[in-house]
């Protein structure tokens, strides 16, 4: 067992972005350490139980925010300015009575509905007739962070914490919405013998069945749509059909497929595995790079099913000044494809 | 400043540097256009990249072994050959036979340059010559090699007929066919004159002690066959059980490289040797005299015993996964140490540094995953970076 000080030095080699990640997650049970991560459903009147609960993960909960400090970070890396406070800022603000991610709560609350991925998500299901409970501020985090920067113990104990909680709240389905938290709760948490399995469905997955079924989605006006694969979507979880059957089965996109694309050639955003808070700068140009073949589509519509794809596609985007392209998630396009009344 | 620091500036200074990123995408579509068409055209390659993964499932964890046979074949071939444990180890045996004052033609070689050889004997007071066109480059230009197959990826043209102005003292203009013509001129008489030739191999068979050597520049060929001496140094890994085993690592080696067919592989299992007159062997003919091959460990058989990472041995250096890494794509070698990309991380932690010079690179994968689609065997390098990840976490 190395002693204490040889531990802490070791852990001097891990990026300082991943481990403001992982003491948000062991004190806030949240990536970005902020006390609510459920404003953006109030007044939805969700249930805090039931047998299929929706997973909204950090990542969509804390869009607004993650999206604002990441441009921060950005902009100070382009400098060559020390970033790496500003993203501790969270906890900085926190001692002094300030929640950052209160504060962001009440911008992302201004966001038209059709602007939300969540709250987009929520309608289409509920009108696709599923009942759906959410955990609000009791949703756990899936610390898939942790596991990615290495933290393999905190990891565990993390897990095995929010199997507890699942089996004590009686949950037998889950709907992820963040692909790296659906990964992470399908296939990363260990297969305990304790107590039932929870199924764990990614939103697509859900919506695609619902579509095989006969539900039927019409955009009012024709847009050409490509999509870009988040690599947990394509290359861990193997999703790639389902969005493409979803985009082709909507009335009025009219769906251009991207070159690399799918389990075998997708190109990366440029925000796997936390490299944007390890290296924002490179990481702004890799996400230009990934936009500049999903437009070789002649695509007017980039549309993905990430929050980290969404940051970065979106800034990508922003940097080759391609001012007419709008990036947006799968549950806004599905949302604004939904039936009238 | 710290490793990491230092690694983090080089990296962001890469990122930023058009000539990279400019170079790099012309690089990656040929490639892709190139394998594309290699294996549409010899379509088995896939199947036989499979039964080669299972010839290095097999192979690496008798390296020790095979090692040893490979010795003792060479050996019988009269050649000499020896396992070196350290880089310390390779490089006094190889001072030992070079000794000092001598001219060197060298073929690139990724484990050459792992111990840095090419400045050690300069250090010595020999004379040595890059003789890859790209290595040769980047040896005058005073650089390091962004790239595992082209070191020279990001030199423009523009530079290259600067640089060979002030070589040859003459103007040469940035014309590629003049260029390639002027170094041709410039080495032709080193590979004649040069006391010492040396290269490395893509794979070796132990049965035969035969070394594989795949190029198209023909640099390679003179080097180990024109001078007296010939040296070759050769990671262990690269060792295989029989020379049939060897071709098909060979094919599938240049195949994902991005080659039909290379236009040489050389293949070396001995000095020269004539029994034209009288039937009496007779070493040393037109060829080398003395043949050296020092098999380098250096980490390599204790990686092999970790299950976790042994896999990193059955890279073949094809360079394949470079051309799919989106970061690779904007800092090239950047990304690396001596070794490229998430597998270099692995390289680094393993045989040529510790898991302190291995930490900013782990922490550069992207984990996206696309590098072991490409990869001939498979190698789950963005795992292994995360592996390495908790190992650093629990300073193990």
């Amino acid at each position: 067992m190395p002693g204490r000080s040889v531990r802490k030095k070791e852990q001097r080699l891990v990026p300082e972005g991943l481990l403001l990640f992982r003491d948000n997650i062991l004190s806030k049970g949240n990536i970005f350490g902020a006390t609510s991560k459920a404003r953006w459903a109030k007044g939805l009147e969700l249930p805090a139980q039931g047998e299929t609960i929706f997973f909204a993960g950090c990542g969509y909960q804390f869009l607004g925010e993650a999206e604002a400090i990441l441009a921060a970070v950005r902009a100070l890396d382009k400098r060559n300015l020390p970033w790496e406070r500003t993203l501790g800022v969270t906890q900085f603000l926190n001692k002094r009575g300030i929640n950052l991610g209160d504060l962001y709560g009440k911008i992302t609350r201004r966001f038209r509905r059709a602007e939300n991925p969540l709250l987009s998500a929520v309608e289409v299901l509920q009108g696709m007739d599923i009942d759906l409970g959410y955990l609000a501020e009791e949703e756990p985090c899936c610390a898939a962070p942790l596991y990615y920067a290495g933290f393999r113990e905190e990891f565990a104990a993390q897990a095995e914490k929010t199997q507890a909680l699942f089996k004590e709240k009686g949950i037998t389905k889950l709907i992820g919405m963040v692909p790296s938290c659906t990964f992470a709760l399908r296939s990363l948490f260990p297969r305990g013998s304790k107590g039932r399995q929870v199924e764990v469905s990614h939103f697509l997955e859900i919506v695609w069945e619902k579509i095989k079924k006969g539900k039927r989605f019409r955009l009012p006006r024709e847009v050409i749509v490509t999509y870009h694969d988040p690599c947990i979507l394509s290359r861990y979880l193997s999703l790639t059909e389902e969005p493409r059957q979803i985009l082709r089965s909507i009335e009025g996109v009219v769906f251009a497929d991207v070159e690399r694309n799918k389990e075998e050639w997708s190109t990366c955003c440029g925000g796997g595995g936390g490299f944007e808070v390890i290296y924002p700068e490179i990481s702004h140009t890799i996400a230009a790079n990934r936009v500049e073949e999903l437009l070789k589509t002649g695509a007017s519509t980039i549309v993905t099913s990430c929050p980290g794809c969404l940051i970065q596609l979106r800034e990508g985007v922003k940097k080759l000044k391609a001012r007419e392209v709008e990036v947006m998630d799968m549950a806004q396009l599905l949302r604004s494809a939904l039936p009238e009344g | 400043m710290s490793k990491a620091k230092a690694y983090k500036k080089r990296l962001k200074e890469a990122a930023r540097d058009p000539k990279i990123s400019v170079a790099l995408k012309r690089a990656i579509e040929s490639y892709r256009k190139n394998v594309d068409e290699a294996l549409k055209k010899f379509p088995h390659t896939l199947k036989l990249a499979e039964e080669v993964r299972g010839i290095k499932e097999q192979s690496i964890p008798r390296m020790e072994e095979l090692a040893a046979q490979a010795c003792e074949a060479i050996r019988q071939n009269k050649g000499k050959a020896s396992i070196a444990r350290t880089p310390g180890e390779a490089l006094e045996i190889i001072e030992g036979i070079v000794g000092t004052g001598k001219l060197i033609v060298k073929g690139k070689s990724l484990t050459g340059e792992e111990i840095d050889l090419r400045e050690h004997l300069e250090a010595r007071g020999n004379e040595v010559y890059e003789t890859d066109l790209g290595e040769y480059i980047i040896q005058q230009l005073g650089i390091k090699p962004m790239h595992l197959l082209a070191p020279a990826i990001h030199v423009p043209k523009e530079d290259v007929a600067k640089l060979l102005s002030r070589v040859t003292g003459k103007k040469i203009p940035p014309d590629i066919e003049t260029e390639v013509a002027t170094v041709r001129g410039i080495l032709r008489d080193k590979f004649f004159r040069a006391d010492i030739g040396m290269s490395g191999a893509n794979v070796v068979a132990a049965d035969t002690g035969t070394l594989f050597q795949i190029e198209n520049e023909g640099n390679i060929r003179l080097s180990t066959s024109a001078p007296p001496i010939c040296i070759c140094l050769v990671g262990m890994e690269k060792i295989v059980p029989t020379i049939e085993d060897a071709f098909k690592v060979a094919e599938v080696t240049w195949r994902f490289a991005g080659y039909t067919v290379p236009a040489y592989v050389n293949l070396v299992s001995g000095p020269s040797k004539t029994g034209d007159i009288e039937k009496v062997i007779t070493y040393g003919a037109h060829g080398p005299k003395e043949m050296h091959v020092i098999f380098l460990d250096a980490g390599r058989s204790k990686l092999a015993k970790d299950p976790a990472f042994q896999e990193a041995l059955f890279c073949l250096r094809c360079g394949g996964c470079l051309y799919e890494c989106p970061l690779f794509a904007v800092t090239a070698g950047r990304f690396g140490d001596k070794y490229f990309g998430g597998i270099g991380a692995i390289w680094t932690a393993f045989v040529t540094g510790d898991l302190t010079d291995a930490a900013p690179l782990t922490y550069s994968c992207l984990s996206c995953g696309r590098c072991k689609v490409r990869c001939p065997m498979e190698i789950d390098a963005p795992q292994m970076c995360l592996e390495l990840r908790k190992r650093i976490t629990q300073g193990s």
